[in-house]
């Protein structure tokens, strides 16, 4: 009998009972053919891989992780509080020891929420990994953590949400912005001022195949994440780059997404897009399943896979070679963006558009430029659907000085603000402004 | 009125039963060599002064098929199998006869690589000529299409004395389970075959008519026409007949346990509602993991012989068994001799139990009422600790729902039936540890062979729709048949009711419909682009082991062969 040779537990969670409508990408049948082959091939008969539950995000679970405006209520239905649920379940299995690694195979996805939340952006409503990041630290400690986001989409919501977090190392790879949703991604987005370096954007042409995926990992995610030295790898696991996805227009087979894995040897998987559900998701995850538990996936093939086929174009891979070095400058020696200044704030003014709910959100992000900690930072937000919402972050290693003003803001009576929200790091205080 | 007999390792049990009425029951040391000798030592006690043709029933629980895959004593199968992508099916390898073919299907039954004929040739050819002559086929994928296994059945026409097919055995999908399956079904099929015939044989002398039932892992029982095709359903059906005798004795509606407390191993099965768990996918056999239904039974390594030893790290209490307990004459001391140290029993020779305690207590600085009662709190704590680790696993199944997550009840039970030689000594001890209920039903002695008496059929099947193609498929019964692409998931429900209840009766047994029961029924929109394709429909409908009467209490003394 097959036995692994690093356990692995899998947090099977298909919502067999939740779509966002009765034929989009993102419906109830989506995992089910995954299932299929994992009984099939009797995935959780294997010595050392076994099937959990998710748990259930609570709150304050996700008060750690997001601005929810107007409330988490609004946000989030019970699917979304399950699928976070399913990745702090993956966390508590590695890091209680449980299993040697995990992979969080739930829906839906959330890589493309971002910090401050007013609905569903590209099928995402609050970011899992994120929930989870900051479940391990409220309950681990301080971590060093390194996401490699490897959907087909940028990691748009996830750059968000650790852009000033010098402790993330964020890494995205993705089909290049300028073919594809949500357009962005691309090398100079390189992290916040107090966080340069961090974020990591790796934009791929599309037709990108195994040869070219895997060229970029060896000669940059892993050199970057052999100098950053996380304490936890998580892959942000998407699976849409396979050449069969009908959204997404890369050449990436099963084999490649499994050989990804045995390389990156993520402690934790959580899975994000992907929506040829019969002719990838079956062997896409299977795949990624047998690496991560360090069994033989060598015959793990789909029914129609065409090596010659799925070959890039020599100028593709030429291309992807060229692309490397720079990307390496962008950790080892970030160039200091031209991030605007008012004062003694750093300043980011951005629109940011819902795509599933039909939302635009207007955004005043400042940060403080503080000496004895990374700073204080307030958000301003508001949206087509509601008034100015009022965001205050406290870092981990706040001052006094940052924590004062903090405070004072959120206390502040008679603003503008509808709804304030403060998630403080350093006390860990998540709470709503009491309601007048 | 019904007869049960359970073959055991060691006894033979049997009972005689008039309605809710115990008329009989009796006890035969189980002759491995000849099992027949032990069935007609039981059957003459509880016969004698009995009308035998007013017994209308006879279930039977055997070792057989178990014993002869434990002893080895099977027959070679020439293994076929058509695996294609995935895990390698190599992993999978069972017997000396082998064979891997090409061809393969996706999980969609379609087909993706034709099956080498050429090489079923050749498989078929190489068995023969090594003297195979029973067969196992199974295919990957084969419940989402047989068409692989059928051909190489139709290629054996002629060739083989039998063949398993992997399609037949379950609708559920697995693999490597389907392969172990069919090969054990193969292996004891001959077995199980004589001793059928000379069964029958031996019934008759006894002017017995009764409809013969073979009891299941699950159980249920089959008839003996169904268990001459799948005889590897009838492995490990003792724990079974077990946790169906409790049904039988004891009112059973709310969460609860049970402990069968032996000479080497206790067994635990937990009930929900009243209702006996399940293993979720199947049974192991002989290591190999296989789709035979089965209760959940949780053994440990506790029983009344188990060895009390000191090591550096203090007590330890079995799982070793070296002999009988000292109190019967054994060579050291045992639990068993513990309880009678602390006064909770009283068997056997209560001294020799006391000498050999008190030896080994004093060479550790201990008295013997010391040890002893380390020893009993070590049992009692590793039987609690499994109990609570069943319980906690139990509820931490995963599903796949959130309906499930939100609504599911955690199982939580308050009462624990005790049955096996030692059950009423462990009365107290278990009350106070646990904290639950602790209950020692009459008649422990028999439960098996009366929970073998009482229960009834079971079976089940699982139907696959897919309206996009028009097709049906019900695998164990064979059935694969174009539908309307209007049908949906209430006309597949229906279909699956329809559809066990006739096959049962097919069998002989008549199931009230309101009896089966449907443990699955998803329906998902199978969509292509934007549009949606038809659906995608899955039911599973069982009909649940079940007694069909509770035992009124009585003073039936059990008959022992060989005794006056």
């Amino acid at each position: 009998m097959l036995k692994a040779d690093s356990s692995l537990g899998v947090i099977f969670f298909p919502a067999y009972d939740w779509a966002i409508s009765p034929t989009h990408p993102e419906r109830e049948e989506r995992l089910l053919y995954t299932q299929d082959q994992f009984r099939e091939e009797g995935l959780f008969d294997i010595e050392g891989i076994s099937e959990h539950r998710p748990l259930f995000a609570t709150d304050q679970d996700i008060m750690r992780a997001h601005f929810c405006f107007p409330s988490v209520e609004a946000i989030c239905t019970e699917s979304h509080r399950i699928s976070a649920g399913g990745a702090i379940q993956a966390a508590r299995l590695v890091l209680e020891q449980a299993t040697r690694r995990a992979f969080a195979l739930v829906r839906p996805p959330g890589h493309h929420a971002m910090k401050v939340v007013h609905g569903n952006r590209g099928f995402c409503n609050i970011n899992i990994e994120a929930v989870m990041v900051e479940w391990i630290r409220e309950h681990y400690g301080r971590k060093r953590i390194a996401i490699v986001d490897t959907d087909c989409h940028h990691g748009d919501g996830t750059q968000d949400v650790y852009w000033h977090d010098p402790d993330v190392l964020f890494i995205s790879l993705h089909q290049d912005g300028r073919t594809l949703y949500p357009g962005t991604g691309f090398p100079h987005e390189n992290g916040g001022p107090r966080a340069l370096g961090r974020t990591i954007n790796i934009p791929l042409p599309p037709r990108t195949g195994d040869e070219g995926y895997l060229y970029v990992l060896e000669n940059v995610v892993l050199p970057i994440l052999a100098d950053f030295k996380p304490d936890l790898v998580i892959n942000s696991a998407g699976q849409d780059n396979h050449y069969s996805d009908p959204i997404t227009n890369m050449l990436f087979t099963a084999r490649g997404y499994a050989r990804l894995n045995e390389r990156l040897k993520p402690d934790i998987a959580v899975l994000e897009g992907g929506y040829s559900i019969k002719g990838a998701l079956p062997y896409v995850n299977l795949g990624i399943c047998l690496a991560m538990a360090g069994c033989d996936y060598s015959a793990v093939r789909e029914p129609d896979y065409n090596a010659a086929a799925l070959r890039e174009e020599p100028e593709t891979l030429e291309y992807i070679k060229q692309s490397c070095d720079p990307l390496l400058e962008g950790y080892f020696h970030p160039a200091m963006g031209d991030f605007e200044k008012q004062g003694e704030y750093f300043v980011r003014e951005r629109k940011i558009f819902y795509d599933t709910d039909g939302i635009l959100e207007k955004q005043r992000e400042e940060l403080k430029d503080c000496d004895q900690c990374r700073g204080l930072r307030l958000i301003k937000s508001s949206s087509s659907r509601l008034l100015p919402c009022l965001g205050v972050e406290l870092p981990i290693d706040c001052c006094p000085a940052c924590e004062r003003e903090g405070y004072e803001a959120f206390n502040r009576k008679g603003d503008e603000f509808l709804v304030a929200q403060m998630l403080d790091q350093k006390n860990k205080q998540f709470c709503y402004r009491p309601q007048r | 009125m019904r007869i049960g007999i359970d073959i055991g390792g060691t006894h033979t049990d049997s009972v005689l039963i008039d309605g809710t009425r115990l008329v009989a029951a009796a006890k035969a040391p189980t002759n491995h060599d000849n099992l027949l000798e032990s069935i007609s030592q039981v059957l003459h006690l509880i016969l004698a002064g009995q009308d035998p043709t007013a017994v209308t029933t006879l279930n039977l629980s055997t070792t057989l098929n178990t014993n002869a895959i434990v002893t080895g004593r099977t027959d070679p199968v020439g293994m076929l199998v058509v695996g294609g992508p995935g895990i390698a099916p190599e992993n999978y390898r069972i017997g000396e006869h082998f064979h891997l073919i090409s061809g393969s299907l996706d999980h969609l039954g379609t087909e993706t690589a034709v099956l080498d004929e050429e090489e079923v040739e050749e498989a078929i050819t190489s068995c023969r000529t090594q003297g195979v002559a029973c067969f196992a086929v199974a295919s990957k994928f084969s419940p989402r299409n047989p068409a692989h296994e059928k051909r190489i059945q139709e290629m054996l026409t002629n060739q083989a004395d039998f063949v398993s097919s992997g399609h037949l055995i379950s609708g559920q999908l697995n693999f490597g389970r389907r392969i172990h399956t069919a090969y054990y079904n193969s292996a004891v099929w001959r077995t199980f075959r004589a001793f059928s015939t000379a069964l029958t044989a031996s019934l008759s002398g006894f002017d017995l008519h009764a409809e013969v039932n073979i009891l299941k892992a699950d159980g249920g029982t089959m008839p003996l026409s169904r268990a001459l095709e799948a005889p590897v359903q009838s492995i490990f059906s003792g724990p079974a007949a077990s946790v169906m005798g409790i049904l039988a004795t004891t009112p059973a509606s709310t969460d609860m346990l049970m402990l069968d407390i032996g000479g080497t191993t206790s067994d635990i099965a937990l009930f929900a509602s009243g209702q006996p768990l399940l293993e979720r996918e199947g049974i192991a056999i002989d290591g190999h993991p296989t789709l035979v239904r089965a209760i959940h039974v949780e053994s440990i390594g506790i029983g009344g012989d188990s060895l009390i030893s000191m090591r550096e790290d203090g007590l330890q209490i079995g799982p070793q068994r070296i002999g009988p307990c000292m109190a019967s004459g054994g060579p050291a001391p045992t639990l068993m001799d513990g309880l009678n140290v602390l006064g909770l029993a009283a068997f056997g020779e209560v001294q020799w139990s006391r000498n050999g305690i008190e030896a080994l207590a004093v060479s550790h600085g201990l008295t013997g009422r010391q040890l002893a009662k380390q020893a009993v709190d070590a049992a009692v704590n590793t039987i609690s600790a499994k109990i609570e680790e069943l319980i906690a696993h139990v509820n931490a199944k995963p599903v796949y729902t959130i309906q499930e997550i939100l609504e599911e009840r955690e199982i939580n039970p308050k009462k624990i039936i005790v049955i096996g030689g030692p059950a009423a000594v462990f009365k107290e001890l278990l009350q106070m540890r646990l904290g639950m209920e602790v209950v020692v039903p009459p008649l422990h002695g028999v439960a098996n062979a009366i929970g073998a008496a009482l229960t009834r059929s079971t079976s089940h099947l699982t139907l696959t729709a897919d309206t996009s193609k028009s097709k049906l498929s019900v695998p164990r019964l064979g059935i694969f048949r174009s539908i309307p692409r209007s049908f949906n998931l209430n006309a597949a429900i229906e279909e699956a009711k329809t559809l066990l209840k006739d096959d049962l009766e097919q069998a002989g047994i008549t199931i009230p419909a309101d009896q089966i029961q449907i443990t699955q029924a998803d329906s998902f929109n199978m969509v292509e682009g934007s549009y949606t394709m038809g659906k995608n429909i899955r039911v599973v409908a069982q009909v649940q082991p079940a007694v069909v009467a509770r035992l009124e209490a009585s003073a039936t003394e059990i008959a022992i062969a060989g005794r006056p």
